[in-house]
Order: C-alpha cells, then structure tokens, then sequence
C-alpha cells in the first residue's frame, strides 16, 4: 500500500510517515503544493493525506489534480482548522476522510484502512488474528469460525483493536474513536469498562483467548504476546 | 409607527386645527367686511332720500326698508346703528335687520329717518362662501396629501430597500449585500455612512476570523507534534510511575488542545460565523442524543425521561445545535450523582433539562461564566458556550436549583 503524505510541518511528517512504515506501508512525502502537485500528476497513490494548510496553495486545489490522476486513490484531509465549511468542501470535492489535527496515530491507521477497505470493493475484506476473524463487508466476527454477535460499538472496539495490534491505547484514545469529536468534555470514560468486559466475555464464551491486556489500568493493548 | 404614517397624522391633525381656526375666521371677516358695506349703502340712501325730499317734498316710506316720520322738534342724537330683528309676515319669522336711525332737518322740518336692511341673506352669503373655502380648501389639501404620499414613496423607496438589505445583512453571506445609492442628499450621506460602517465591520469580522482560524492552526500544530511524540513513548515498555506520567502529560494536552478549541469556537460563536439555516427539532434532538449517550448514562447508572407534550423547534446551526446538546448532556451527566435521574422535558414554549446531583453555589448568574467550574474534573466552558449558543440564536437559557439543576430554554420574548 503507498501512501503520499502532504504535509508541511516536516516534523510531524517525520512521526506519520514512520509509524506508517511501522505498518507496513510505504510512504511518500510533499511538503508543499507544487511537490505535491508534481507527484500526484506522475504516481499512483493508495491513500493520500492531504493537509489543506499548506503555505504555496490550499491543499482543496489538489483534489481536483487527485480526481484526474489517482484512479483508486483515497484521500483523508488532515486540518488544523475546525471548519465545518473546509470539511464539507473537502468530502463534496470527493475527499474520503476528514480529520482535524490533533489527532492519535491509532486513529490515522483505522481511518486508512477504513479508506482501503471502501475503495477495494471486490476484494475479500478479512482481517485476522489468531482465531478471531473480522469480515468487514457483512460486519460479522467469526471466533473458531462460530459466528459472535457484537453491538455497533463493540464490534467497532474489537475492529480498532485489531488493526491497531501491540499498540497502547488509553481508553480516551478508544472513546475518542467510539464518539469521533462528540465528547471533547470531561466526561468519565467508564463505558469503556463495560465494552471492554462485554467482548471480553463473548470472545471467552465462544473458546477464545483475552487478547485485551490492561496496562496500568490506563491504557489497553491488543496482544498474543 | 412608521414614519410616513407619523407626517401623515400630524398634517391631519394640523389641517384640522386650520380648517377650524379658518373658517371661523373667515365667516367673521366675511360678516364683518359685509355689515360695513351694508352700513355705507344705507349712508348712502339716507343721502339719496334726503335729496328726494327736499326736490319734491315727499316722503317715502317702504316698511320695513324706509321709515320716515316728521317730528316736531329737532333732535340732537347722534345717527346710529343697531341690529334689529323684524318679524316677516310672508316668511312667518323673524328677520335679521340692521337698522340705521338719524335725524334731518329738510325745508324746515323735523324727520326721523330710519332705513333698514335685511341681512338675512347676507348671513346666508357668509355662510355659503365660508363653506365653499373649506370646500376648496379641503379638496386641495386632499389632493396634496396624495401627491405627498405618493412621492415620498417614490423618495423613501430607496430608504425602504437599502433597509431591507440591512435587515437580512449576514457577515456569511456578504456577496448580496449591495444597497441602493439614492440621489436625495440625506439617504446618500446615510448609504456612505452605512458602506463605511459595513466595510469596517466586515473586515474587523475577517480580522477575526483569520486570528480565530489561525490561532488555531498555529496552536494545534505543535500539540499534534507532542501528542503523536509522546504516543509513540507510549509504545515502550515502562514501570507503572513512569506509565502514568507519560499519560498525564498525553492528557493534559488533549485537555490544553481541547481548550483552545473550545475557546475559538466560542469566538466564532461570537462572532455568528454559524449560519442558523435549519429548524431544529428539541425533541428530535434529545431522542437522538439520549441514544447517543446511552452508554455514558449506563455507565453512571442514571435513568432518563422525556417528557414531550408539544414540540420546541428554533432555527440553528446544525453544528451548534450538536455541540449544544451535547454539552448540556455531558453537563448533567459530570454533575450528576451515581443512580440519579436526568430529566428532560419539552413543551410549546420551553425545553427543560434537569439532572439530580450535590448542591453548589452557582447561580444563574454565575454558572454561564467562562471557567466557572462546579467540579475540578471540568474545563468550566461546556455552558458558556451553550450559553453563547442560546445568546446569539434568539434563545434564552436559565439556571435553576429546586431540589433539580434544571436549564430553561426558551425563546426571546422580543424576537417572539
């Protein structure tokens, strides 16, 4: 999977791009329009992080280049600016995501496969681990091949959890993805127990293993290790 | 009351006054200039009679016109005039007449002259001309009136645009405001004053909402850096004290970046960059966030009602009205005791939200402030910004405290 970073902060194009070559993906980097222009006119991208901040033009001005050239290219636009205007421009000018800076590393991640999964239409779209399987087009969790039935927000935990494998999560980090940027309030996230229990015991019920190892009693980690 | 509307009742009242005043004056002026001329005829007859008299030594007598009589001796009284009333046998009434009595000597006699004139048709005169003035009078005023009315609407019609144009002005829309130049000097020099006026506030507005987009920019940057920076610190292996550390300072952050973000949002509230372009339904709009927050009310063990009699719409932004159920949500669920009950209740004119919960100091007056906080564990801007929400969106919000917390929202009288 390539993946063209369009960011003109070096520094924290430095940190995106390394923990997506952590993730296997390979990553490419502009840190301005014209470059990134250029490069989107000549490769072909699998996903395309576009800041709209950038200091030679408004990074919504390469949607229009991306529309022309990148055939199965997904585009998530990350922006400081909370402006609902600049994001419903971005997603009618045919963006995929939107994110507003700051945002978690985990999040990114879910919100690029989430991207690669929706323009892979006729692949099989499975992801595994151990024995716990996740078919994202029918929403169905199969452990040992017994199908298990989650509510909305568990199976959307045990799919985050999954594609962020041996990753420390806090539990504001899994909330935030649970309610996006509805709760920025300080709200307690205890719910999160009671999800966390819940998948832990419909997993165990149907001969799983408790992957979810609590860290601290702060963070989680999704882990076989 | 409308201006045009305020010109046209004092000339009303104005043409009143001088039709009264008018008239009087003119039926006395008329009775007067008429009764002098009445006086100089019958001078004039006197002279004519005594003349007939002393040419051929008659005396005319027409009642009740002339009255002559011989009298024995001379009489020294002075001529005078008096209003007299003589009754008419053809008319079976009585008649006004001025009667002008004198004394002559004529050939060596004595006569008493008296000549009459009825001024019973003079007064009839008077009358009929005072009447055809206030006719002519009233027809021209009328006249005026709607020549008046109908050019100062021709004359107000720029006024009434450009007012129009003022009225719907939207900083979010700008592109349409365009108003009329007019060529009456007082609404040109209004129009400049206005163009200067808008296009001061239009760029303090930009001002503003560049600093408010940019502070943002500039600010959530470097937060990212640290926050993705120290995410990835996360990742090792730590002891416990060190775990903790890394993820207060992550918190903190977040909480820092949340601030920030909470306070530009509130300058832009201020500033109405949200167009309130949809009407929202509150009961809609509980049952989705009721949904939405079930998961936190189970957590805290709260039990919720809605009580809807009738729907509360108002026009908002969609964005707004998220942010303002939500923060009203998070409110009573932050401040709300382990098992307590959140009511929610929707009627014509109200929507109500009250949570159970411990007792504190803030009143009305008070807990809108920004960082106001009732507990440490808040920012103390959740209800500022609904406040601000409510403030700049025709809506009024209350705090009360009867055994519930309640916040009252209603709409502004003034607005309906």
């Amino acid at each position: 999977m390539k993946i063209l970073i369009i960011e003109d902060e070096l520094e924290l194009q430095g940190i995106i791009s390394n923990y997506l070559n952590q993730e296997k993906y390979i990553c490419e980097s502009a840190d301005n329009f014209r470059k990134a222009d250029e490069k989107l006119s000549i490769y072909q991208y699998d996903v395309i992080l576009l800041d709209i901040g950038l200091p030679d033009g408004n990074g919504l001005n390469l949607l229009s280049t991306i529309k022309k050239h990148q055939l199965k290219g997904g585009v998530i636009i990350i922006s400081a600016k909370n402006s609902t205007g600049d994001k419903i421009a971005g997603l009618d000018l045919g963006a995929d995501d939107y994110m507003t800076k700051p945002f978690e590393l985990s999040e990114l991640n879910s919100r690029i496969r989430a991207v690669i999964r929706r323009r892979q239409m006729n692949g099989d779209n499975i992801i595994v681990f151990n024995e716990i399987s996740i078919n994202t087009n029918s929403k169905t969790v199969l452990v040992d091949h017994k199908e298990i039935a989650f509510t909305k927000k568990e199976y959307d935990l045990l799919l985050f959890f999954l594609i962020n494998k041996n990753r420390v999560l806090t539990k504001e980090v899994l909330a935030d993805h649970l309610w996006e940027d509805n709760i920025d309030l300080a709200v307690s996230f205890d719910f999160i127990y009671t999800h966390l229990n819940n998948i832990r015991k419909k997993i165990r019920s149907a001969g799983g293993c408790d992957y979810i190892k609590t860290i601290y009693g702060m963070g989680y980690k999704f882990t076989d290790l | 009351m409308k201006f045009l509307d305020k010109i046209n009742r004092r000339y009303l009242i104005l043409l009143s006054i001088i039709l009264v005043i008018g008239s009087c004056a003119g039926y006395f002026g008329l009775r007067y200039i008429i009764v002098i001329e009445t006086k100089e005829s019958l001078v004039n007859k006197e002279l004519l009679i005594k003349a007939h008299i002393s040419e051929f030594n008659e005396i005319p007598n027409l009642y009740p016109i002339i009255e002559l009589k011989k009298i024995d001796q001379a009489s020294n009284k002075s001529p005078e005039f008096k209003e007299i009333e003589i009754f008419n046998e053809i008319e079976d009434e009585l008649e006004p007449f001025l009667e002008y009595s004198t004394y002559a000597q004529i050939n060596g006699s004595n006569y008493s002259i008296k000549l009459r004139q009825s001024i019973f048709e003079t007064e009839d005169l008077v009358l009929i001309l005072v009447f055809t003035l206030v006719v002519i009078l009233l027809v021209s005023f009328g006249i005026l009136f709607l020549i008046s009315k109908k050019i100062s609407r021709t004359i107000w019609a720029d006024f009434e645009y450009n007012l129009l144009r003022i009225e719907n002005f939207n900083f979010t829309k700008r592109d349409n405001f365009q108003l009329r130049r007019s060529n009456t000097e007082e609404f040109d020099r209004l129009y400049k004053v206005i163009e200067r006026l808008t296009a001061k506030l239009e760029s303090d507005y930009l001002l503003l909402k560049e600093f408010a987009e940019n502070a943002s920019h500039e600010i959530q940057t470097p937060i990212s850096i640290a926050l993705l920076n120290l995410d990835e610190i996360l990742q090792q292996e730590f002891d416990e004290k060190t775990f903790n550390k890394v993820y207060s300072t992550i918190n903190s952050l977040k909480r820092l970046s949340s601030l920030n973000s909470s306070l530009i949002l509130l300058a832009k509230i201020e500033n109405r960059q949200f167009v309130a372009d949809q009407e929202i339904s509150f009961h809609r709009m509980s049952k989705k966030k009721v949904e939405e927050f079930k998961p936190l009310f189970e957590s805290n063990e709260l039990k919720v009602e809605i009580k809807f009699s009738h729907d509360f719409c108002n026009k908002l932004n969609e964005t707004l009205a998220e942010r303002l159920f939500n923060n009203l949500f998070s409110n009573a669920i932050n401040h709300n005791n382990k098992g307590g009950t959140i009511q929610i209740v929707i009627c014509e004119n109200e929507f109500k939200i009250c949570n159970t919960g411990s007792d504190h100091l803030l009143t009305n007056e008070t807990i809108f402030g920004r960082f106001t906080k009732g507990s440490s564990k808040s920012y103390g801007l959740g209800l500022a910004i609904v406040k601000n929400i409510c403030d700049t969106n025709n809506l009024q919000i209350k705090y009360t405290k009867n055994g519930m917390h309640c916040f009252k929202i209603c709409k502004n009288k003034e607005n309906g």
